[in-house]
């Protein structure tokens, strides 16, 4: 698996600056989560990773290429806020899509990986989800939960070695969300796949995730960083832990404090102020 | 109530508009003694259809095959000209006004003059049809191939798939709905062009020329102009019912083709 380095990135849309001077890193084969209010530019953050947009300053290599070289060798998958899928394809013709597609990426010599576990073929992926036995059906008969079920198989089939996961649970009921992080962690388990995810949901973030970075309202900055010590298999019933609930709450401040909201609760400092070198603008986008 | 039952039903309204339109238009002409070169009553018409089967086999025949290879110029014509469009917005602005121009100018004003172009015969009025049902599908295929899930590009743009890719296995399948409601249009028009290319082109066969035949003779004929008539809206109805069917066929998937 590979890793990813954001260094010092900048991004404006016109007069809309969406991301000012971020830098993390994700080491290969970490989960690592960005956790930030809607509009704080991580879905942008998301699009600079996988090379779709270029950022203004500041540089992004994936296993020490650049993101884009990254992207045509195959290296993303994303999975997306809703499941996007072809509704004229059965969903075995969908896990198999991004198969179909860029037959022959540029590898760079092995510079890059071919991920080739279990679950890397289309059926399989299907199976590792749990859908095998609705592969010929249509999307459209399928439930929400079900239907991002596709859209995480469709992800793992296609061989990519980082999970780029942009809200993919936030449209779905929190029964099918316990669900899917467990289907989630079970494949990212099983294939040690590296994963970047963004999500505004704390409890999510921190369920899954072996670090949290988070971010502060546009434009976006991180303004924190949690490493998360729970162990792994990590069940539902943690969340009632002590050290959920530590994490959540420090998490919990960090957001306030990016949102310039210190009066909830002033008697502590924070490790958010910390760790950035100016404090957050107060409002600034919003 | 069974889904069959529910499409019994569904026919209901519509064959009882149907019904009630012929036997009010056969009631006015018995009750007020219209004279059949006038108008003659429904059943009358179909009377003469069925006893001249062959005389309207025969000039169906050439407007079917004029209509058919007009509709089927259009359809690719207007495919590859919609993704021209689709592709670059100076080529979308650059060919609108055109296509408005071609739709707004009656077909009939400028049927003579490719009559003069093709001379005599089945071309001009395969280009007529052509030049009249391609407009529909132009614009409705660069709507559709605009109409994607953007989610779904960056899903295969994230993956590097070629734009060739992209066109082929999202764009082309998107735009299937809106090039069909193009094709439920453009069976109307074809047969409108078919029609006017053979009031024009000088031809001896065609429902069109049987229309004019009839005009020149009107003492005479008045029944064939009204068979010929029944005839194109027979054959408008049963093409409709062809691409509808297909289209229930083919975009099953789509929400307007699920009941």
């Amino acid at each position: 698996m590979i890793s990813i380095g954001v260094e010092r990135i900048t991004k404006r849309f016109g007069p809309v600056e969406a991301i000012a001077d971020i830098s993390l890193s994700v080491q290969a084969g970490e989960f690592v989560t960005v956790l930030g209010p809607s509009g704080c530019g991580k879905s942008t953050l998301l699009r600079l990773v996988n090379g779709l947009i270029r950022p203004d300053s500041g540089s992004i290599t994936v296993a020490g290429h650049s993101a884009n070289a990254a992207r045509r060798a195959k290296q993303f998958a994303l999975v997306p806020q809703n499941p996007a899928l072809l509704p004229w394809r059965s969903v075995r013709r969908n896990v198999g899509l991004i198969g179909e597609v860029n037959r022959r990426p540029d590898r760079l010599d092995g510079g890059f990986p071919t991920r080739t576990d279990a679950i890397s073929s289309p059926d399989e992926a299907l199976a590792a989800v749990g859908l095998e036995r609705f592969a010929d059906a249509l999307p459209h008969t399928l439930s929400g939960g079900m239907q991002q079920r596709v859209a995480l198989a469709r992800a793992f089939a296609s061989g990519a070695s980082v999970l780029l996961m942009d809200e993919p649970f936030a449209a779905l009921d929190e029964i099918t969300r316990a669900q899917m992080r467990d289907i989630l962690l079970r494949l990212w388990e099983r294939t040690g796949i590296t994963v970047l995810f963004v999500t505004h949901s704390i409890s999510e973030a921190v369920m899954l995730s072996d670090r949290v970075v988070v971010m502060s309202p546009r434009p976006g900055r991180v303004i924190a960083e949690e490493t998360i010590s729970l162990p792994h298999p990590r069940l539902e019933s943690l969340e009632d832990s002590a050290a959920f609930i530590a994490h959540t709450a420090r998490l919990r401040h960090a957001l306030h404090i990016g949102f310039g909201d210190e009066t909830t609760r002033p008697d502590q400092p924070t490790a958010a102020a910390e760790t950035t070198d100016q404090p957050p603008s107060i409002g600034a986008g919003q | 109530m069974t889904i069959r039952h529910r499409h019994l039903a569904g026919l209901a309204a519509p064959a009882i508009g149907v019904l009630a339109f012929f036997g009010a238009w056969e009631a006015l002409v018995r009750v007020f003694h219209v004279r059949p070169f006038v108008l003659p009553g429904p059943w009358r018409i179909v009377c003469h259809l069925v006893e001249n089967p062959d005389f309207y086999l025969r000039n169906a025949w050439p407007t079917v095959a004029a209509a058919s290879a007009g509709f089927l110029i259009a359809l690719i014509a207007g495919f590859a000209i919609g993704a021209a469009m689709a592709h670059s917005r100076f080529v979308e602005r650059a060919i609108l006004p055109i296509a408005v121009l071609v739709q707004v100018t009656p077909i009939i004003a400028y049927a003579p003059a490719f009559v003069i172009w093709l001379r005599f015969g089945a071309r001009p009025i395969i280009a007529i049809t052509s030049l009249v049902s391609v407009v529909p599908f132009a614009l409705n295929t660069m709507t559709g191939l605009r109409s994607i899930d953007l989610l779904a590009l960056e899903v295969l743009e994230s993956a590097a798939a070629s734009r060739r890719e992209i066109f082929w296995k999202l764009r082309a399948p998107s735009a299937m709905p809106m090039i069909f409601s193009a094709a439920r249009i453009s069976v109307g028009l074809a047969l409108v062009g078919a029609v006017i290319g053979e009031f024009f082109a000088g031809v001896s066969e065609g429902l069109g020329h049987a229309i004019r035949v009839a005009q020149n003779n009107a003492g005479l004929l008045l029944d064939q102009m009204w068979g010929s008539i029944f005839t194109l809206g027979l054959l408008g109805a049963l093409g409709t019912l062809a691409v509808t069917s297909l289209e229930r066929r083919l975009i099953r998937w789509h929400a307007s083709a699920r009941s």
